[in-house]
């Protein structure tokens, strides 16, 4: 382990990807390496298509009532970074978990708690399905029975993970559409949906739950959710500002104060279209790996809030946008450069939405 | 007034494709031709009166669903005889064939075209691009499937596979036999691809359409395609 904490002091050092290096290392030593450190701790894990990382930072602020937490760095979910959070000595881990990767993770280190918060369609390139996801959920969810499972079923994708599940928290926000959520994931049947509630001759529903709640934004439900795993854990709860469970940073750039805020797929552009915007809103779309290849998820998407603002596009894929957004009858100016679409805003408020890698490299 | 019928997006619109129906909506609009579009869900009967029929992609069981509720009395094969242009993308492709077999069963498609799938071995995602003998230019679109379609006799491929899989054997992608038009390329194509959007519309009019232009269309489109034919040159090197 020293080696491979040296390692990371190294990349740091030359400035390579210092988060994660270890982790790698570690694990190509010790490929058994999670399981072994996972049995001196109380594993927690989050994982879902939206919200991981603010969840997992409000429950590692839980946590930290009860002892010394160690957590995932920001958006680094896959194993390597689960190892890596792992190489601390404290007593509770909190681990952001890819979807693919936690049958595997929930395998290696038998958790306390897993937090399961949605699946949606994201990044279709790698995940194709997302009730493909979602078996692979549901068999080792299943198997881990030790595990408390919090789920918020109003997500019958996630309702169907934990279907077989020895302990479970279910949740229901009164119940609320899901984009992707027409056919039952347990038996394939069509769906039964009456407002935010559906329910299956197979039995899957959200009317019945542990814990019911009122309906809000995704920050709201996630911060309820964090809460209900640390009364499990026995902590006590903690209030949070919405902002603080949003992939948003707000900052001065060029004398003007933008505001970003992260949208990687449908359910989080639609929940970001949602909220208030400025007049002068830049929207900035790459198609890396991480942001989904595939581009065609922009038509499932409703762009008319942006009815009557001053939009700008940028990006790799400022063009895919632009033309989306035109077809809705919403004119926009393509722009070469970051730069240069905030030297076109009107007014010194901007809003951004972007997806992922344009908001590591223009927000952080 | 143009129906444009958007069949089951919540079963079929996994990749998109509900998009389609916008961007035929749209070009006809530029022309003042008007148009509307009428959302089919699963528990909707299906009209007979429409002019165009679009099926999109979809997961496995929002497929099968698809299938079993079009199959009742025959309505698509019914307009389809009429001359309603059809297009169908990825799975729904796939169900308009005469038949198609998942890893767990065999499925008789609803016949419009004479094609069959089968499950492939691997996965076939990522940018494509088609030449068909209907157009000048390259159709681009992106493919996400993992199934295998052969065409029988009865039948045209959409065109020759210039980069990606298609229906994954034989180097070309789709099918297609008077109106009815089968592909894999989501996109969606209709926004990748004015010039196969207008064809789908003349085909529904029965008449020529007055050009009109709408440079973003064009900008967007032009540019699918030489990022296409940059991906030809990377790897043939």
């Amino acid at each position: 382990m020293q080696v491979a904490k040296f390692a990371g002091f190294l990349s740091r050092a030359i400035g390579n990807q210092g988060e994660t290096l270890p982790g790698r290392i570690l694990l190509a030593l010790e490929p058994e390496a999670i399981s072994l450190l996972a049995q001196q701790k109380e594993v927690i894990l989050v994982s879902g298509t939206n919200g991981k990382t603010s969840t997992t930072r409000a429950i590692a602020t839980i946590v930290s009532q009860l002892g010394p937490v160690t957590t995932s760095s920001s958006g680094s979910n896959l194993s390597w970074g689960a190892a890596n959070a792992l190489m601390s000595d404290a007593p509770y881990a909190v681990l952001e978990i890819d979807e693919l990767h936690l049958p595997a993770v929930i395998a290696q280190t038998d958790p306390t708690v897993v937090l399961l918060l949605n699946l949606t369609r994201d990044q279709l390139h790698r995940m194709y399905e997302v009730k493909r996801v979602a078996d692979r959920w549901h068999v080792e969810c299943a198997e881990a029975v030790n595990t408390v499972f919090v789920a918020d079923i109003d997500d019958p994708f996630v309702n169907y993970s934990i279907a077989n599940a020895t302990n479970v928290v279910r949740v229901s926000f009164e119940g609320r559409l899901h984009p992707d959520g027409a056919v039952c994931p347990r038996c394939g049947e069509y769906l039964t949906w009456a407002g935010g509630h559906y329910s299956c001759s197979c039995g899957l529903t959200n009317k019945i739950s542990e814990l019911k709640f009122a309906d809000g934004s995704a920050a709201y439900r996630n911060a309820i959710l964090a809460n209900v795993v640390g009364e499990v854990l026995g902590a006590e709860p903690v209030e949070f500002e919405a902002s603080q469970l949003e992939r948003s940073i707000s900052k001065d750039v060029g004398g003007k104060r933008v505001h970003f805020r992260l949208t990687k797929n449908p359910a989080s552009w639609t929940e970001a279209l949602r909220s208030e915007l400025h007049e002068d809103v830049i929207l900035v779309l790459n198609a890396r790996q991480v942001d989904g290849i595939d581009t065609s998820w922009l038509w499932d998407v409703s762009f008319r809030a942006l009815q009557g603002h001053h939009v700008v596009v940028c990006g790799e894929r400022a063009l895919d946008i632009a033309y989306r957004i035109h077809v809705e009858g919403i004119p926009s100016t393509v722009s070469d450069t970051f730069e240069q679409a905030l030297a076109l805003a009107k007014g010194s408020e901007i809003s951004v939405l972007t997806a992922y890698t344009a908001f590591f490299e223009l927000a952080m | 007034m143009l129906q444009i019928i958007r069949i089951h997006n919540e079963l079929l619109g996994t990749y998109g494709d509900r998009g389609n129906a916008d961007v035929l909506q749209f070009r006809a609009g530029l022309r003042d031709i008007k148009a509307k579009v009428i959302d089919v869900s699963y528990l909707d009967p299906l009209p007979k009166s429409g002019d165009i029929y679009l099926l999109g992609g979809a997961e496995d069981a929002a497929q099968l669903l698809s299938l079993t509720a079009l199959r009742k009395g025959s309505i698509l094969a019914h307009a389809a005889n009429k001359g309603a242009v059809v297009l169908a993308i990825c799975a729904g492709f796939q169900i308009i064939g005469t038949n198609y077999s998942t890893r767990d069963q065999e499925n008789a498609g609803l016949g419009l075209l004479d094609v069959t799938t089968t499950p492939g071995d691997r996965r076939l995602v990522g940018d494509i691009a088609v030449q068909s003998p209907l157009f000048t230019v390259p159709m681009t679109g992106f493919e996400n499937h993992s199934s295998v379609t052969t065409l029988g006799q009865d039948v045209q491929e959409f065109g020759t596979v210039i980069t990606g899989n298609g229906n994954g054997v034989a180097g070309i992608d789709g099918a297609i036999s008077n109106n009815i038009f089968g592909t894999y390329l989501h996109g969606p194509v209709l926004a990748r691809n004015p010039e196969f959007a207008d064809l789908l519309l003349e085909r529904a009019l029965g008449e020529a359409l007055p050009t009109v232009i709408d440079e973003l269309a064009d900008h967007y489109a032009h540019w699918r395609r030489n990022v296409a034919r940059r991906n030809v040159a990377k790897s043939s090197i």
